[in-house]
């Protein structure tokens, strides 16, 4: 009798919400889940590194072929780190496009109903899915930022070019920024991707803001609008962590990138929390 | 007694087909009615004259389906007006910012300056939304499942693939076209201190026509590109990539085989249309440069027919 009595009771503490940090735990796991079981997501980014090496590559191997054709003022003018992430904007419209696909691909599939209903809490969902999402971006961006620099390095170096090493004067620094704007270009497309939810409209909204504006902008003149505006696309605040070009300062940059994640992942987080899977 | 069950069920449906009624969706099927005609001898003779209707009435019903499609998905009209709005308003910007840019121009700066295509750079943003719609014109069928419907109730997937480019193309010109003028004039109107184009003058007409034409091809080129991978997010890319990605890709790269390869980029030779004067890296000349745009449209759908006929749906 006392045992049918205790019954209910066991279960009444089994219904008993969560701790919080089991809570975050679990989400971090099924999100876990999602991210590593997804083949595409496998794929694409190995793809695309291995795309953007090699385009670095020959990057640097035009460059270093190049270098005894140049005349004195574009000696002075050559840059071996600059050169050797001319291609930067390619591998952060990757990072931009992944990121957004890991929230549009959800959607697409319907899955994000089972996972709402899974974790109404859809803030800390958010919260999880940024935090792996960042921390694969982060490992991807580091692969990728030191592979490209020590093998084009090395190419320079090789063609008898002018080349850096990691020990010279803040090149350790750059690289970091250069991880930390890739980083923030992936998370950049995942609230995005949260936002507009479709696919297409993802990765249109990723090449128009990372590519195709930047460049539209480039070809206006500076007057007192765009003088106050064009600097903070995210791509120019981005190529600020390699080399100085729009005036303003690395602190800047990297605190004007930072705003653009963080009034995304606001925006993104409310509009979530607001609206109708 | 079944042959002339059939064949008296042929007899209302043939004359539905020519009004395009109901029975349309029957003879777009063939499957009973032609089974009914071969095996009776009465249904022959008037099989020859059933599959001439059977062929316009079915393209107009496709083309009737297809268009249908096209305007009642969001995503359409919706890319349509992102397009406009980006042609124009990048025109306006384009124009008042470089008037100033002109007057305070060297003379050789002025000399080089391309009133037009200044103003219609818009299309370089622009071309993005219509890609956009090509692929999801396609693609989205295949991710809602529909396009196995549109095939069950036209089996004839070819006809189904040319109303459809068809119809894509006939809205993409017109608004484009409309579009690219209506960018031409306010654009020449915001720059107007500053050396400006008419419509009369040479060349004009066949830039403005051009940006138009240019857009519906990188649209059809789109859309074939859907037919061929299937998938949203991977014909994007690959689409983007062309259209967006290589061409930066290759202006980075120095040397001659850089620059050739480039000449004969989708975009940067298709751009050469709405050009007024031969300018920039690449100098293919307008009617060229639109040819070679054409032939990777031509290339594409040539295997996009060559695909949708042979991979189940």
């Amino acid at each position: 009798m006392s045992q049918t009595m205790g019954a209910p009771g066991t279960g009444a503490a089994g219904n008993a919400p969560p701790a919080a940090y089991r809570r975050a735990g679990a989400a971090l796991a099924t999100e876990w889940i999602k991210l590593r079981s997804l083949r595409s997501m496998l794929l694409t980014p190995l793809l695309g590194a291995v795309a953007f090496t090699v385009l670095a590559d020959g990057q640097a191997r035009n460059n270093g072929a190049n270098w005894p054709h140049l005349d004195a003022g574009q000696k002075a003018r050559f840059d071996p780190l600059v050169i050797n992430f001319n291609f930067v904007i390619i591998g952060i419209l990757l990072f931009g496009v992944l990121g957004a696909l890991v929230a549009t691909n959800e959607y697409g599939s319907g899955l994000i109903r089972t996972t709402l209903a899974a974790t109404p809490q859809r803030g800390l969902l958010l919260a999880a899915k940024a935090a792996l999402a960042g921390l694969v971006s982060f490992a991807l961006a580091v692969v990728i930022t030191f592979t490209v620099f020590l093998t084009g390095q090395a190419i320079l170096s090789g063609a008898h070019a002018p080349h850096v090493s990691l020990g010279d004067h803040h090149v350790l620094l750059h690289l970091l920024g250069n991880v930390y704007y890739m980083t923030a270009a992936g998370l950049i497309g995942l609230f995005t991707g949260v936002l507009v939810r479709g696919a297409a409209a993802a990765i249109l909204s990723m090449f128009g803001l990372l590519l195709v504006l930047p460049l539209l902008a480039d070809k206006i003149t500076p007057d007192a609008l765009t003088r106050h505006t064009v600097p903070y696309l995210p791509t120019n605040l981005g190529d600020e962590m390699l080399h100085h070009h729009t005036g303003l300062s690395p602190g800047v940059a990297v605190a004007g990138l930072a705003a653009w994640v963080l009034v995304l992942a606001a925006v993104a987080a409310f509009s979530l929390r607001g609206r109708d899977a | 007694m079944t042959a002339q069950a059939g064949a008296a069920a042929g007899g209302p449906g043939q004359s539905s087909a020519a009004a395009g009624g109901p029975g349309q969706f029957s003879a777009a099927a063939g499957g009973p009615g032609q089974f009914s005609a071969a095996a009776g001898g009465p249904g022959q003779s008037s099989a020859g004259a059933r599959r001439r209707i059977r062929l316009d009435s079915r393209l107009r019903a496709t083309a009737r389906g297809e268009w249908i499609k096209f305007r009642s998905v969001r995503s359409g009209p919706f890319a349509l007006a992102a397009t406009a709005l980006t042609v124009v308003v990048g025109a306006w910007l384009l124009g008042a910012a470089n008037r100033g840019s002109y007057l305070a121009a060297s003379p050789a700066g002025r000399a080089a300056f391309d009133p037009v295509f200044t103003v219609l750079q818009g299309i370089e943003l622009a071309q993005l939304f219509v890609a956009a719609l090509g692929v999801t014109t396609v693609t989205g069928e295949y991710t809602s499942g529909l396009i196995r419907g549109t095939f069950m109730a036209t089996p004839q997937r070819a006809q189904v693939l040319a109303m459809r480019a068809l119809v894509f193309a006939a809205v993409v010109w017109a608004c484009c076209t409309a579009m690219s003028f209506a960018a031409f004039f306010l654009g020449q109107g915001v720059l107007s201190p500053a050396r400006h184009a008419g419509i009369g003058d040479p060349g004009v007409l066949r830039a403005v026509f051009g940006a138009g034409l240019y857009l519906t091809l990188v649209g059809l080129l789109a859309m074939f590109t859907g037919v061929l991978v299937r998938r949203t997010p991977a014909a994007l890319a690959a689409v983007f990539g062309l259209m967006a990605v290589l061409p930066i890709a290759l202006i980075l790269f120095k040397g001659k085989l850089a620059s050739q390869l480039g000449e004969y980029l989708p975009g940067n030779a298709g751009e050469q249309a709405f050009h007024l004067l031969p300018g920039g890296a690449y100098t293919l000349g307008p009617w060229p440069g639109l040819g070679v745009l054409a032939a990777y449209v031509a290339v594409a759908a040539a295997a996009a027919f060559a695909l949708i006929l042979r991979r189940d749906a």
